[in-house]
């Protein structure tokens, strides 16, 4: 794509450089004014346009089927608005229906799938050997098995963590925190992917690298 | 007072001399590729095969979760996979659960020139707005919606992002639900990946793959090995891997280099932290 051309799209890439280069003023120097000022216009952006998307999507959805006659949906809209009134402690009652309603719902949806995806399927697939699997994939069949039984073992607190016990709940719970620890590096991985896009929209908008 | 040793200066370091060093060195790989080599992994090239398997008859779904924040991660993988869904000549339904949604999908298509509006014209290898692509917008109601549209996709969707009805769409006139999909395309920074796990991989046993955040990979991952899911993309990694696969380098491969210049900035910096921990452990004024 070639840099913008269009005074409005040039404005916005140079706003958004600047915005970029203010918030990371707060870790590159301090908080300061010009941090605060780009915090509060994110969440100011953010709401606005969660709101005009939420006003399009209920005219598409809600307004436009009522009005073509299909009246069933005024049911969501009633429980919508019960949920305001949350704030009136007199009428706040109303407010629970449309939250057990939510919770029902979701929890019904939920487990319809839940048995087979997150029990089951992944039972057998752990347990089934890789019989014409490579030296890691069997290694990591055992990994798996091994670091199953440990870590089972330290979070069984009906026992006490000595004796026979004491070197398997240990180990468990090493193996616990390489997990932990995975989580935690592809944590990293994902902030230092965001700042990297920042750094290349920050070159790219001062044409210092083509535009994307 | 004596002075102070070099291993308790190093580990009282200002933490903004070490920002300001990631940020720098962050840049020096966009100036200057290093080419570091980005080997396949075994999730990307299971859904480049199930794609290749794929033409003009199958409809796909990518689904957009994740916000503009985490364009950096997955933009170039939903991109490409966009390319090679578009260069099979798969139709393709695109909706979001993620309020920002409309953005993403201006960046996909500012990035897949074939993806044509209904007012653009259309020539030779594009796809036409209705015929061959779709974008339905913002879509509310978490599982529920993700389940729903699995059961029976006309009672979610009413019209396209531009209102116009559902059945007036030719490309929706052809699915009904989650057995007219040949493959969801999943994108998220949260559980979604886990709804159309459940929904619509268990179900209906269609194909779903993930294009999603690095943090998200460890967590998907076990659906992969247990054959819920036809592959997973590792963030921008991820996204890099598939670049190459289609012979199409972009944001992804560019990105590497600098993800991995801060991997080692990172591994450098933990390496020096420990050390100067260690070296004044015990040691009046020391880390111990």
């Amino acid at each position: 794509m070639p840099y913008p051309t269009e005074p409005v799209e040039i404005l916005g890439a140079w706003v958004g450089a600047f915005l970029t280069i203010a918030i990371y003023s707060y870790i590159l120097y301090r908080e300061n004014l010009v941090f605060r000022f780009a915090e509060h216009t994110y969440i100011a952006v953010t709401f606005a346009v969660s709101i005009v998307q939420a006003v399009s999507m209920i005219q598409n959805n809600i307004i436009a089927p009522l009005s073509n006659g299909q009246l069933t949906y005024i049911v969501p809209i009633i429980l919508g608005l019960m949920l305001y009134t949350l704030p009136f402690k007199q009428v706040r009652w109303m407010a629970r229906y449309t939250v057990s309603f939510l919770v029902g719902i979701g929890f019904g949806v939920a487990i319809r799938g839940s048995l087979t995806a997150s029990i089951i399927d992944q039972v057998l697939g752990s347990i089934t050997p890789p019989i014409n699997g490579s030296p890691l994939d069997w290694f990591n069949y055992i990994w798996i098995g091994l670091g199953f039984i440990l870590v089972t073992m330290y979070f069984t607190f009906t026992v006490e963590h000595k004796g026979a016990y004491y070197y398997p709940t240990r180990l468990g719970r090493y193996i616990l925190m390489l997990g932990l620890g995975v989580y935690f590096g592809n944590t990293v991985q994902f902030r230092m992917a965001m700042l990297s896009g920042r750094v290349q929209y920050l070159l790219q908008v001062f044409k210092i690298i083509p535009w994307p | 007072m004596g002075e102070k040793s070099i291993w308790v200066k190093l580990g009282e370091l200002d933490r903004r001399v070490l920002y300001w060093t990631l940020f720098i060195l962050l840049a020096v790989p966009f100036l200057y590729p290093l080419g570091l080599p980005v080997s396949i992994s075994e999730t990307t090239l299971t859904l480049y095969n199930y794609i290749e398997t794929l033409g003009p008859d199958d409809v796909a779904v990518v689904g957009i979760q994740a916000g503009v924040s985490a364009w950096p991660e997955v933009l170039p993988g939903l991109v490409a996979v966009t390319k090679h869904l578009v260069s099979r000549g798969v139709k393709i339904i695109f909706w979001g659960f993620y309020t920002d949604v409309d953005m993403t999908m201006n960046a996909i298509k500012a990035r897949v020139p074939q993806l044509k509006w209904a007012n653009e014209q259309v020539g030779s290898g594009d796809y036409k707005y209705g015929v061959d692509w779709v974008y339905i917008g913002l879509l509310a109601g978490g599982e529920a919606a993700v389940a729903q549209l699995a059961d029976d996709l006309h009672s979610v969707i009413k019209a396209d992002k531009f209102g116009t009805p559902a059945d007036q769409i030719p490309l929706l006139q052809k699915v009904h639900n989650a057995a007219d999909i040949a493959l969801v395309v999943t994108s998220d920074t949260g559980d979604y990946g886990d709804y159309y796990i459940r929904q619509w991989a268990v179900r209906y046993k269609t194909k779903v793959a993930e294009v999603g955040i690095a943090m998200n990979y460890s967590t998907f991952i076990p659906y992969y090995n247990a054959g819920l899911a036809v592959g997973a993309l590792k963030g921008v990694r991820g996204g890099a891997e598939y670049e190459r696969l289609i012979g199409s380098l972009g944001e992804g491969t560019q990105r590497m280099d600098a993800l991995n210049v801060s991997h080692l900035l990172t591994i450098f910096a933990v390496l020096l932290a420990n050390i100067c921990y260690f070296m004044t452990r015990g040691k009046k004024g020391g880390g111990g």
